[in-house]
């Protein structure tokens, strides 16, 4: 282990215990929903507005919950609300940035699941994770709906339509991009 | 194309056995397709057998090969269309159909269904150069064809009408192509990338050395079947009237003349219908009752008549679920024969009928181009994976004396990214999101730096033929309907070799001019450690390549029987009544992509046989 990356474990040792463990919490449906979209903004970059524009939100939460199972997903949408309520009550956005990147993407148990929830937004391919009992080997990734495949963040944040769809028009190729790197 | 436009008629096989045709087709691509046309025009009755399923030809269906495109995972060239083990097709390897010998393999892809494979081509068409009809005379390789550029010109235009080309003939020229007085393509040329324009502005005017000559670096657009804008001064060559672009090949059509939006998914699908495919020919066919379609019927033996080597008939199979090897069996008549089902299974269905010909030479000469892929970032943000998968390129190797010693070849300025070299955008993705990390802001900064950077260039290389590259036959290998499966033997020879070297040299030229990060690295194993058949060492060097999907050269066209397997109207020396058209009958193929070559000679073919029906 190099000395940065010892570092680094030992920061996200730490934040854990400071943070204290997550109480489960019997969450309806109607705020896992809420906190999913959060968590879906923060991960992803993009606002609720652009990420409810897709149309995609109910078809990528069920099919997390299918794939991962209710309990697991509460768990996690659980451990970012808290980050979330912890950042904003201090009014330190850091606090939220390094508990994703500690708590949740860095962690065995949430780390793959988010990764695969960008990942859907993304691209709107499910991923099989191994450790959520589904077999990698076995278990193929698919794309969860036609219709969500146009939709993939990808294509909006890299400034393109996406392949074979929503075509931007004669000439537009010969333009200037509309995305830049700041 | 009006919305009462008659729709081709697709019989059983009742009728078929029933009906004595003029013209017997086998395939629905361009080349059978241009046949049925011409023909049917002139009074011929015709029956075109398809491999296929004929779904394509609605827009309904059509539009469930966009979905299937949308719901595949892997967009490899034949996403949009289900597999179909009845039919099977090539697709780089993945399904096994090709039983490699090697050394090396023919990678690449065909499709086998209704329209065939300009259902997912690219849309290029250059015509060949007038020295790449000599090839043996002027540089000592490969094969002359028996027929001159001045001979195949006036079939070119009809080509370039047919699939409805857009192109500077003035840039054309100066690369080294001849037209007549005045021509210009019914459509202007599309306008070049913001890349292309990157490009350009920093290597524009650069001069590199190749075997002792001088050659310059300039950019030029390449003319392609995708509609632009119909260039006025075509009217001269289309009866005073303004070129009118081919909209939707499917019936029934939402749209008409469409033109590209910059869709950039001209392989495999393009869901606006801009690119020119063979069912735009099939759905303009004036005397739609003269042509019948038999679609799902895979053709498995061609009948001679011992005494005469007259063809007396087709075999074919017919399936009605292509899952399922169920099938009846069924025989074709006419007076002529056509085979269009491609440089691949023209050979094949030829060998399969025990028919080698009497040169022997059916199946030998397989051609491609090999394309050379080298890949970078550039300095800044050029905005890649917008528009025509290719704009503009480097076609200034195309010719000169360097070719006594080592191929010409093309340059591909590729507007969607290293998807080709293996990293697709949704790798950049997963490398981003798995392995680095990255969410929210900067994993959209990420992206764009990794993929709206990339520049791809691809050098397509000229492989002249060899009898020993080629499809042959073997019955350990058939699939579930009892046909066989081509058997490839297939090397790229030194002289090929020489430009890839060339090429990667001239790559890091080009990314250092333009102040870009060279990423390419040709691996002998993909990530799962799979070998990649396509890797080879060459003077030290490692490299792999691509396959083309260019093939051609099987059928080759001759002077005389013993050289050749047809005439230069692609008939058949020992079977008179007997065409074999399509891109086998090329005996080289330059660096021009084989389409537009191999639908000028379709046109060409076609009077001949008119001529021998009214004889
Ligand atoms: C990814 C890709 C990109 C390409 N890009 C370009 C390009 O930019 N420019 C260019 O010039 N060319 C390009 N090509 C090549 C081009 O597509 C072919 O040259 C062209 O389509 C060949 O036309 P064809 O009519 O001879 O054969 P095909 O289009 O292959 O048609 C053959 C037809 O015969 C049918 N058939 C086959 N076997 C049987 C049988 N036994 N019985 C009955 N029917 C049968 C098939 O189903 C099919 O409909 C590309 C090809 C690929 C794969
Ligand atoms: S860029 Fe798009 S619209 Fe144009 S031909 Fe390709 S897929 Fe069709």
């Amino acid at each position: 282990m190099n000395i940065q990356v010892w570092f680094r474990w030992l920061y996200a040792a730490l934040w854990r215990i400071f943070s204290g463990g997550q109480p489960i919490m019997n969450l309806d449906q109607s705020e896992m929903k809420e906190y999913f979209l959060d968590f879906s903004v923060a991960l992803t970059g993009f606002s609720k507005f652009n990420l409810l524009g897709t149309g995609q939100a109910d078809l990528y939460y069920s099919t997390i919950e299918q794939n991962i199972g209710n309990e697991l997903l509460q768990e996690l949408l659980q451990t970012f609300h808290n980050l979330d309520l912890k950042a904003k009550s201090a009014n330190d956005q850091s606090i939220l940035d390094k508990g994703i990147s500690f708590d949740i993407l860095d962690s065995k148990k949430f780390g793959a699941i988010a990764c695969n929830i960008i990942k859907l937004w993304y691209v709107a391919t499910w991923y099989p994770i191994p450790q959520t009992g589904q077999d990698s080997n076995s278990q193929k990734p698919f794309i969860v709906s036609p219709q969500a495949y146009p939709e993939g963040l990808l294509w909006s944040a890299i400034g393109v339509n996406p392949p074979a769809a929503k075509a931007p028009g004669y000439g537009t190729w010969s333009e200037k991009p509309s995305v830049t790197l700041s | 194309m009006s919305q009462s436009q008659t729709t081709l008629k697709s019989v059983d096989c009742e009728t078929v056995s029933k009906t004595f045709y003029d013209v017997v087709i086998v395939g629905a691509g361009v080349a059978g397709s241009i046949v049925a046309k011409q023909l049917s025009e002139q009074g011929k009755t015709v029956l075109i057998l398809e491999a296929g399923t004929g779904k394509s030809l609605t827009l309904e269906g059509f539009q469930s090969h966009v979905e299937t495109f949308y719901g595949a995972v892997d967009k490899n060239p034949n996403a949009p269309y289900p597999l179909n083990p009845n039919a099977l097709s090539p697709t780089d390897g993945a399904n096994g159909y090709f039983e490699e010998k090697g050394p090396l393999p023919l990678s690449g892809s065909y499709t086998r269904v209704l329209g065939g494979t300009t259902m997912h081509w690219e849309g290029k068409t250059i015509r060949m150069l007038p020295e790449d009809f000599e090839l043996r005379t002027r540089y000592g390789h490969g094969l002359d064809w028996p027929i001159s550029y001045k001979d195949i010109q006036p079939y070119y235009r009809k080509a370039e009408y047919e699939i409805g080309v857009s192109g500077n003939t003035e840039e054309q020229k100066g690369l080294g192509v001849t037209f007549m007085d005045g021509y210009v393509l019914p459509m202007l040329e599309l306008p070049p990338s913001y890349l292309d324009q990157k490009v350009s502005e920093k290597i524009h005017g650069t001069t590199v050395e190749i075997e002792g000559e001088t050659i310059k670096l300039d950019l030029s657009t390449f003319p392609q079947g995708r509609n632009s804008i119909p260039n006025p001064d075509y009217k001269k060559y289309n009866d005073g009237d303004d070129f009118i672009p081919q909209g939707v090949g499917s019936v029934e059509p939402v749209e008409y003349g469409e033109r590209c939006q910059g869709n950039a998914n001209c392989v495999p699908i393009c869901p606006v219908q801009a690119k020119y495919d063979a069912r735009k020919t099939l759905n303009r066919i004036a005397f739609p009752e003269r042509v019948h379609i038999l679609p799902q019927a895979v053709a498995y033996k061609v009948e001679v008549d011992p005494a005469n080597g007259r063809v007396t008939a087709i075999h074919y199979k017919r399936y009605q679920d292509k899952n399922s090897p169920e099938h009846t069996l069924g025989i074709a008549k006419g007076t002529l024969f056509v085979l269009a089902t491609n440089a691949v299974e023209n050979a094949k269905l030829m060998l399969a009928s025990e028919l080698p010909s009497t040169s022997g030479l059916m199946g030998c000469h397989l051609m491609d181009h090999p394309f050379l892929l080298a890949w970078a970032l550039m300095p800044e943000v050029t905005g890649t994976m917008r528009g025509p998968l290719v704009t503009s390129g480097i076609s200034t190797f195309r010719k000169g004396a360097f070719r006594k010693k080592q191929s010409a070849f093309a340059v591909d300025i590729h507007n969607d990214g290293w998807g080709w070299s293996g990293t697709g955008a949704t790798d950049v993705v997963r490398d981003a999101v798995d392995n680095k990390h990255k969410y929210g802001a900067e994993l959209r900064q990420e992206l764009i730096s990794k993929i709206s950077r990339q520049l791809l260039l691809a050098f397509m290389c000229e492989l002249p033929a060899d009898p020993s590259n080629r499809v042959t036959i073997d019955a350990q290998y058939k699939d579930q309907l009892g046909n066989y499966r081509p058997v490839i033997h297939f090397d790229v020879a030194d002289y090929c070799k020489n430009t890839f070297a060339y090429a990667r040299k001239l790559s890091q030229t080009i990314f250092q001019r333009l102040g870009a990060e060279d990423h390419t690295k040709y691996d002998k194993r993909d990530q799962d450690g799979n070998l990649d058949p396509a890797y080879f060492e060459y003077q030290g060097e490692s490299y792999w390549f691509r396959g083309g999907n260019h093939f051609s050269g099987t059928h080759v066209m001759g002077t005389t029987k013993n050289n050749s397997v047809v005439d230069q109207n692609l008939r058949s020396w020992d079977h008179e009544n007997l065409y074999l058209v399509g891109a086998g009958s090329m005996p080289s193929i330059g660096s021009s992509n084989t389409t537009l070559t191999l639908a000028a000679l379709s046109f060409k073919s076609s009077e001949q046989m008119l001529r021998d029906l009214k004889s």
